[in-house]
């Protein structure tokens, strides 16, 4: 829905195998090592929101305004002159409406904690985010299994390109859960890589980032989200996207533009076939594809790291392999497509540019 | 960019089901807060909340969030006479926040510690506010881009707004697009470890208030580009001429307390309706009826539009915080204050409070000539969103 370019100038990305910028980003994708266990330590977080905030706010809450920081500290740009917040998530905060629940099955009335019913909203993250970097304009939360960060990125480009907010922060975010990982595992699911983390870009128009003279990562060129028909949380049998389409007319480009692409699968297995099939439907075999779920497990933060990867790869002309492996190859740099599909049928697609 | 109007209602209201007894109920200013009969309520300050009355649309299988939205989404959908070809090109956006919470807490509830629960997949899926979406779009097989927002208590509002831009930008031309909330035990109980919740009716803008009254329901809406509404010869109940989305930055539950993200919110719906401030005749008030949110909203809407500039009143002093549907049933009730020339009333306000500097239409509705009006929706974490309707034309 995005027919001008938004310029990505800062990202920032809080995860178990790589937390900080661009730079730091790009040297792990250069060189992927899949981290050793899934959880994000304690560590990674304590740099990056100040004890205050520690003792505070709940963990989700922290890994997302850590990313914001990072992305925002190396964007330059300035809150004060209009900033807006888009946040993909799919669980929110759960652990806190866990924990809150408990205080309530355990003690009764007298042990529900005021401090703690707020985080069982799932904008609670928007919220502390918002308070903490100082964003004022539209701020969303927007909610999706697997391609919410994918989303959230796209929205906030469509607000860029209609000229209703001077610049945006897109990020994604999710925890690990343990009720959740059980529960999943108990009904079959246990076999898709699931992680956690936080990541986020600052986007805004190119010609106001090349104004303010800022370094332009790379360029969102199309961003387009649609539906193909499927049951709530089934895989459809459509297989024609008019969102690649519309993406691709967009940006002018036509599939064998794409150089790669970066899609959202995740080793779950029906849902991993019917992306594949739409792909392969409107691109054909020729692009190489990467997923970055094995190495980094599926959790909303993901889609918004592989705008950002995409950017990368778009400059470098690497792309890491999908297996999991540090195995990194070697692709036509330029231009490229990041594309989710959710079970349930929500569906973005994304061109994304060199600068 | 392309004026949106509004072609089709759809409400699931505590008033029961339909739009008509939603207007019926707030024109006669009945207040539908009463004992609380879905959760238990032992040991809490606070026992009342606005429940729907049964029968709820759909299949007892489904969560009750979905029963409420399906219901007012079919009525709206069919209200407005969409086809299957519409269908299949609407956008559909979403606001909630508890989703299918009521019925992942009994099973959450069975035992905390022991694992006996049985697996459940609508116990995990289920749970996300974005489960109502999925149902909607499969349902009534809406094609269009598909989104889920959650403000906390301006979800429903946002929703419109997401569904006026998508169309002012040329994306679709119809979206179907609206709030919904069941009541659950996470809500009555946080509101009441608050201490937010007041433990008679609330009195939104009275004196004496003590705090708000839960309650539940959803509110949807098909909105359309005016030239296509024109084209197809729809009944154009009101255009959403405007509106207006702001951060406070300031605090998790508390307003900013000089109102600067309502007073942004409201210029910000203003300017993009080319509107004056004087040309509101009535605004729709978040009006929860808490202490500090009356006040810092009655100072903001002084800011904006003077004192004793306008009509303003409470529904939520009829039908309770329905959380993510008010902002929708909210603008419900403002597009139909337009249509029919009544300010629904502030029910339960027996003693204005002298620092409200608004006639804030106590106890019955009353008659004027609205040609234009704003409804609010304040969230927590300072996400406030202003609507701005002008009346519309007849079929």
């Amino acid at each position: 829905m995005t027919r001008r370019g938004v310029a990505i100038t800062g990202v920032g990305v809080v995860s178990a195998a790589v937390t900080g910028d661009s730079a730091a980003l790009g040297a792990f994708l250069a060189a992927p090592v899949a981290p050793a266990g899934e959880a994000l330590g304690a560590g990674a977080l304590a740099a990056l929101v100040d004890p205050g905030e520690a003792r505070r706010l709940s963990r989700v809450c922290q890994l997302t305004i850590a990313a914001a920081r990072l992305a925002l500290r190396e964007s330059g740009v300035d809150p004060a002159a209009g900033l807006g917040l888009v946040v993909g998530t799919e669980f929110g905060d759960l652990a806190s409406t866990h924990a809150f629940a408990d205080g309530f099955l355990e003690r009764g009335p007298g042990g529900l904690s005021a401090l703690l019913f707020p985080n069982t909203v799932m904008n609670t993250m928007v919220a502390t985010t918002a308070i903490a970097v100082g964003a004022r304009e539209m701020a969303l939360t927007l909610n999706v299994p697997t391609v919410a960060g994918e989303l959230a990125v796209a929205r906030a480009a469509a607000a860029l390109a209609s000229g209703r907010v001077p610049a945006v922060l897109a990020g994604g975010v999710d925890e690990l859960d343990p009720v959740v990982e059980r529960e999943l595992a108990r009904l079959g699911f246990g076999a898709e890589c699931r992680g956690e983390g936080a990541a986020f870009v600052v986007l805004e128009p190119r010609a106001a980032a090349d104004a303010r003279g800022a370094t332009v990562l790379g360029e969102v060129s199309a961003a387009v989200w649609g539906a193909l028909p499927a049951r709530p949380w089934g895989v459809g049998r459509t297989r024609h996207s008019r969102a690649i389409d519309a993406a691709l007319a967009a940006a002018g480009a036509r599939p064998r533009d794409l150089g790669w692409v970066y899609a959202s699968g995740s080793r779950d297995d029906a849902r991993d076939r019917w992306e594949a099939q739409v792909l392969g439907a409107a691109l054909g075999a020729a692009a190489p594809v990467s997923t970055l779920g094995r190495l980094l497990g599926r959790h909303a933060g993901l889609g918004v790291l592989r705008v950002a990867a995409a950017a990368w790869t778009a400059r470098s002309g690497l792309l890491p392999a999908t297996d999991g492996t540090t195995r990194v190859e070697r692709v036509r740099p330029g231009r490229g497509l990041v594309h989710g599909l959710a079970r349930g049928g929500t569906h973005v697609a994304l061109v994304v540019d060199a600068a | 960019m392309t004026p949106v109007v509004i072609t089709g209602l759809g409400a699931a209201s505590p008033y029961g089901a339909g739009v008509a007894a939603f207007w019926k109920g707030l024109a006669g200013g009945a207040c539908a807060i009463r004992e609380l009969s879905l959760i238990e309520t032992d040991g809490f300050r606070c026992r009342l909340a606005a429940e729907v009355p049964e029968p709820l649309a759909g299949s007892t299988r489904r969560t009750r969030a979905d029963r409420l939205a399906l219901g007012a989404a079919g009525e709206a959908l069919a209200d407005a006479g969409l086809g299957a070809r519409d269908r299949a090109a609407a956008a559909l956006v979403v606001g909630a926040v508890g989703g299918g919470m009521l019925e992942a807490e009994a099973w959450y509830w069975r035992d905390p510690r022991d694992g006996a629960r049985p697996a459940s997949l609508s116990a995990v899926r289920g749970v996300l506010p974005s489960a109502h979406a999925e149902m909607l779009a499969s349902r009534f097989r809406l094609g269009g881009p598909r989104h889920t927002v959650v403000t906390a208590c301006s979800s429903g509002a946002v929703a419109l707004a997401e569904a006026a831009e998508l169309i002012a930008d040329g994306v679709v031309e119809v979206a179907v697009a609206g709030g919904v909330d069941a009541i659950t035990r996470i809500c009555f109980m946080g509101f009441n470890a608050l201490k937010l919740l007041d433990p008679a009716p609330c009195r939104p803008f009275d004196r004496e208030r003590r705090g708000m009254s839960i309650g539940e329901g959803a509110g949807f809406m098909v909105l359309e580009s005016a030239a296509r509404a024109r084209a197809r010869g729809a009944r154009v109940y009101a255009t959403l001429a405007g509106h207006g989305m702001t951060t406070d930055a300031f605090h998790v539950t508390a307003p900013e307390p000089e109102g600067d993200g309502m007073v942004r919110a409201m210029t910000a719906a203003l300017a993009r309706a080319g509107a004056a401030p004087r040309e509101v005749q009535y605004a729709n008030a978040h009006g929860t009826g808490t202490l500090q949110n009356d006040r810092i909203e009655a100072h903001a809407l002084a800011r904006v539009f003077g004192e004793g500039g306008l009509l303003v009143s409470s529904s939520k002093s009829m039908i309770g915080h329905t959380m993510a549907a008010a902002g929708s049933l909210e603008a419900i009730a403002t597009v139909l204050a337009l249509e029919h020339g009544l300010v629904p009333p502030t029910a339960s306000l027996a003693t204005p409070d002298p620092d409200v500097p608004f006639d804030c239409v106590p106890l019955a509705a009353r008659a004027a000539r609205l040609t234009c009006a704003i409804s609010n929706s304040f969230g927590f974490g300072g996400q406030n969103v202003t609507l701005l309707f002008r009346r519309g034309g007849g079929r």
